[in-house]
């Protein structure tokens, strides 16, 4: 993203990495740990960066689907529900004896299947993202109150599920969870900037009638948005099963809004056509950090849930001003018939 | 690419270099009898067109005479009702643009189709990227092929290789029209279809693409194009089919044609009276006081307008010349409060104003007709009828608050008999008119406004030629009856011809200034013009 000359000069570099994108956002990171540390002293601390990263990897995969979906200009508010729902199906399947591998792949697949009807419902019938997967929230919610009868799942942990669930760990901090988040983190970076799909997520997000004329199949593309999203819930619900080792049947509640917030701390555009996997690991680092340091602070809960919100506000408009900012800064090269002249004039 | 054809991929060759296809002048695509109704018009009506190999065929016809959607029909975007499609004498149906281009059609739309988040090489590969030759590397682009493929394209056309690497929001629009040109000229493809290429390029990049097109012609590319700038068409063209109200009204040969003649055929004998000169002469002059309506001292933006003094008066209309980049948007963005000045003052009615947004500038009595009217001006869902009074509904509200329906029906009505709009009514969605309908709804949305200042930002984009001189009449009328205009416009002639005097820009500021005005011989035109370019592109200070 950066338009530097390979000659750029000290001073330039600097202002470039003011106005990058997400500068902001690193800075409210930075910030906040140093008040952190000020505070505290159990904050910087391995097993505390640990910790951090314990709650993260959950929200860190449904905003690696929700970065994908707010990219192709939509938005999924399910991935919650199906989340829960998909731990619902491991719990149960291995309940009835089922074998473990395949019951987790089942309730992946139940998760993409869920993402690929929304993204039906979406394309084929029209419907706007914002109700499909408002009333995808509902049921997938529903059915799992329907299904556990408002009793907790449980009972249908085994040693294997314990190392994936992260709660036992061979690999000393580097758990199961982390693990597969590290993973999705760059599958999703690598699809999103170097294949012709990820290509297409942008131009369909930011012009989808340009890239309908220019032969990008928009429904499809769309379609296959909701589809990683769900197949991301659904890994998310997996691994969350074995962490909690019960399924309560709110399990999830509430996640799509930190899943959002993550996504656009990150630099996902709600207009579409924006957004990083990069940017999801910031905006869930973010997320999480902050917590854990009010945590920590000892802040009241309900002041947290506030200043969740101011941060996800000031995150923004800091991302707002360096945009300001750079679109001042990079507009300097006009290149008319007499760029040299240009270059030497000032 | 080419799974759809693959029956006949032998003799299809990718590359048009190696083409064996058949001789220069064989039918390569062809319609026939096409038809496409929408509710209340017949768009296109048992329109039959062949393009052969080697052959430049413009497309002419008024603003909705059925051009785009023809090309709509052969790039797979509108499905027709009726006719068929033949390529390389087999029946073909496209359900969507991937299929027309999978059979080696490239089009260039009239419409922007550049996402404003992706780079420009992203938006020139778009739906058509190129991937790396592994097993695996299918999967993932080759960003380094797609930068070669248009390296050597780019610089003709006024772009730079940083500009490859820019999103295209951040690009004005010259240079995204620059970009969109490119989609086209970056494929080897049998057919190239260009709707309106030349609206808003300035000359220079007018030229480079006209040899482009000649050169893609010598290869054995068919091309397929529409312009409504006729004196582009002699030397060009090798053949050309005429669109009157959704029918072809014939095929002709260009050598046997002048413009007028062409004009005649475009309009049928309805109008054919706008075909001669006498209606384009200016009335009768302001001859109120002699007021300054707008000045500018010193007004600066960094770095795109620098130290800009400018004045225009009651009556007077003020052409801006300059080429791609030389700060003439910029500074109708800070007239129009748009864009701050960061430094400079100025002043309207001979006071010192402070415009801090459209609002301030609008209260002021400033209005503008924008240059991009697709993303700055048209409210795609709006009927035509509220696109005209969105920006003033005093006109159109009782007591100040309730919206009088039948009064701004009857108010719009007005407009678009005086403009000549072509629509099935006033409630049609804008976004269902032609292109050059939808320039003139968005004029007469300012002149609803019955400003004191006006400024056209490239006027008559996509306009046709009846309709030009409409464009201009109203121009006329407007600034003799007392209002002051800016016509910025790349379009040299134009600008001769409708301003009193013009100011040429060059990097961000005022290079010199030049008497313009009607009554001037040939002769006396071409000498401005060569002073005009002299100054517009003059290298050393
Ligand atoms: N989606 C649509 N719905 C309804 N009417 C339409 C639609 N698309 C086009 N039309 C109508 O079809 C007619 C032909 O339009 P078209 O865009 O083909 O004209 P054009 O020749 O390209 O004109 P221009 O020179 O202004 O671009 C117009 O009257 C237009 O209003
Ligand atoms: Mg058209």
């Amino acid at each position: 993203m950066s338009f530097l000359p390979n000659n750029a000069t000290v001073g330039q570099r600097l202002r470039a990495a003011v106005t990058s994108p997400n500068s902001g956002v690193v800075s409210v990171i930075v910030l906040v740990c140093i008040f952190a540390t000020i505070k505290s002293s159990v904050f910087i601390s391995v097993n505390n960066g640990f910790n951090i990263a314990s709650q993260m990897v959950f929200i860190l995969l449904l905003a690696l689907g929700m970065t994908i979906v707010l990219i192709s200009g939509g938005i999924d508010l399910s991935v919650g529900s199906v989340m829960g729902l998909c731990a619902g199906v491991v719990a149960k399947l291995m309940i009835d004896g089922v074998p473990m591998v395949i019951a987790m792949l089942l309730a992946v697949a139940a998760g993409a299947g869920l993402g690929m009807v929304n993204g039906l419902i979406i394309t084929k019938l029209g419907l706007p993202d914002f109700v499909a997967t408002l009333a995808m929230f509902g049921v997938a919610r529903g059915l799992l109150y329907l299904w556990t009868a408002g009793t907790p799942f449980l009972d249908y942990m085994t040693d294997t599920y314990f190392v994936i669930g992260g709660l036992r760990r061979p690999l000393g901090y580097l758990t199961v969870p982390i693990i597969v988040a590290l993973v999705a983190t760059l599958i999703v970076a690598v699809t999103l900037r170097f294949t012709p799909f990820g290509r297409h997520l942008y131009g369909v997000g930011s012009n989808s009638h340009g890239a309908m004329l220019s032969g990008v199949s928009v429904p499809r593309v769309r379609l296959l948005a909701y589809v990683c999203s769900g197949l991301l819930a659904g890994v998310a619900g997996v691994l969350l099963a074995g962490q909690t080792t019960a399924v309560a049947p709110d399990l999830g509640t509430g996640y799509e809004v930190y899943a959002i917030a993550a996504a656009i701390i990150g630099g996902a555009a709600l207009s579409g056509g924006r957004g990083r996997a990069i940017g999801a690991v910031i905006g869930t680092l973010t997320l999480a950090v902050t917590a854990n340091a009010m945590n920590i602070a000892g802040v009241d809960p309900t002041w947290q849930q506030v200043v969740t919100g101011l941060i996800l506000l000031l995150s923004v408009v800091l991302d707002r001003a360096s945009t300001l900012l750079r679109s001042r800064v990079v507009q300097i090269p006009i290149q008319p018939v007499a760029a040299t002249t240009a270059a030497t004039a000032r | 690419m080419w799974e759809i054809m693959s029956s006949r991929s032998t003799d299809a060759a990718l590359l048009v270099d190696d083409q064996d296809t058949g001789p220069q002048g064989s039918v390569v695509l062809e319609a026939r009898g096409a038809g496409k109704r929408y509710p209340g018009v017949i768009a296109l009506d048992d329109v039959s067109i062949s393009m052969r190999r080697g052959e430049i065929h413009a497309l002419l016809g008024e603003n909705g005479a059925g051009k785009s959607t023809l090309i709509g029909i052969l790039s797979g975007i509108t499905e027709p009702d009726s006719g068929e499609i033949i390529i390389d004498a087999t029946p073909i149906k496209f359900s969507n643009a991937a299929q027309s281009q999978s059979v080696g059609i490239t089009t260039i739309h009239q419409e922007q189709t550049l996402a404003p988040d992706l780079t420009v090489l992203e938006n020139i590969f778009l739906g058509r990227e190129l991937r790396r030759g592994s097993l695996l590397g299918r999967f993932l682009l080759d960003e380094r092929a797609m930068r070669k493929r248009v390296e050597h394209l780019v610089e003709e056309f006024g772009l730079t290789a940083e500009d490859l690497r820019r999103p295209a929001g951040t690009l004005g629009a010259l240079k995204q029209h620059a970009a969109q040109i490119l989609k086209a000229l970056a494929f080897d493809a049998r057919v190239v279809i260009l709707d309106e290429p030349t609206s808003g390029l300035a000359d220079h990049e007018r030229m480079s693409l006209f040899e482009n097109m000649r050169r893609l012609r010598d290869r054995g590319v068919a091309i397929l194009w529409v312009t409504h700038r006729l004196d582009e068409l002699f030397g060009l063209a090798d053949v050309i089919t005429v669109l009157r109200d959704g029918r072809n009204v014939a095929t002709v040969d260009p050598g046997t044609q002048t413009p007028d003649s062409l004009v005649r055929l475009m309009v049928g004998r309805r109008r054919s009276a706008v075909a001669d000169n006498s209606s384009q002469a200016r009335g009768t002059r302001w001859s109120g006081p002699e007021e300054e309506i707008l000045r500018l001292e010193s007004v600066s933006r960094a770095p795109l307008v620098r130290d800009v003094d400018l004045v225009v008066k009651r009556g007077e209309i003020l052409g801006i010349a300059g080429i791609a980049g030389a700060g003439r948007t910029e500074l109708a963005r800070i007239i129009l409060g748009a864009d701050r000045a960061d430094k400079g003052q100025i002043s309207v009615n001979g006071k010192q104003v402070r415009i801090r947004n459209p609002r301030d500038a609008y209260n002021l009595g400033i209005a503008i007709v924008p240059e991009e009217r697709k993303t700055q001006a048209v409210l795609g869902d709006f009927s035509l009828a509220k696109n005209i009074s969105i920006s003033d509904l005093s006109r159109v509200t009782r007591a100040g608050m309730i919206i009088d329906r039948s009064a701004e029906r009857k108010l719009a009505n007005v407009y678009v008999r005086d403009l000549e709009v072509k629509t099935s009514g006033i409630q049609q969605k804008i976004r269902n008119l032609s292109g050059g309908n939808q320039q003139k709804v968005v004029i007469a949305r300012c002149l609803f406004t019955r400003p004191a200042l006006m400024i056209f930002d490239e006027p008559t984009q996509g306009i046709d030629v009846a309709a030009k001189n409409e464009v201009y009449r109203l121009i006329y009328e407007f600034v003799d009856a007392g209002g002051g205009a800016i016509v910025i416009s790349s379009e040299l002639p134009e600008l001769l011809r409708v301003s009193d005097r013009i100011v040429v820009m060059r990097e961000g500021r005022v290079a010199g200034e030049v008497a313009a005005g009607p009554a001037q011989s040939e002769d006396e035109r071409s000498d401005r013009a060569e002073v005009i370019m002299a100054l517009a592109v003059r290298s050393s200070s």
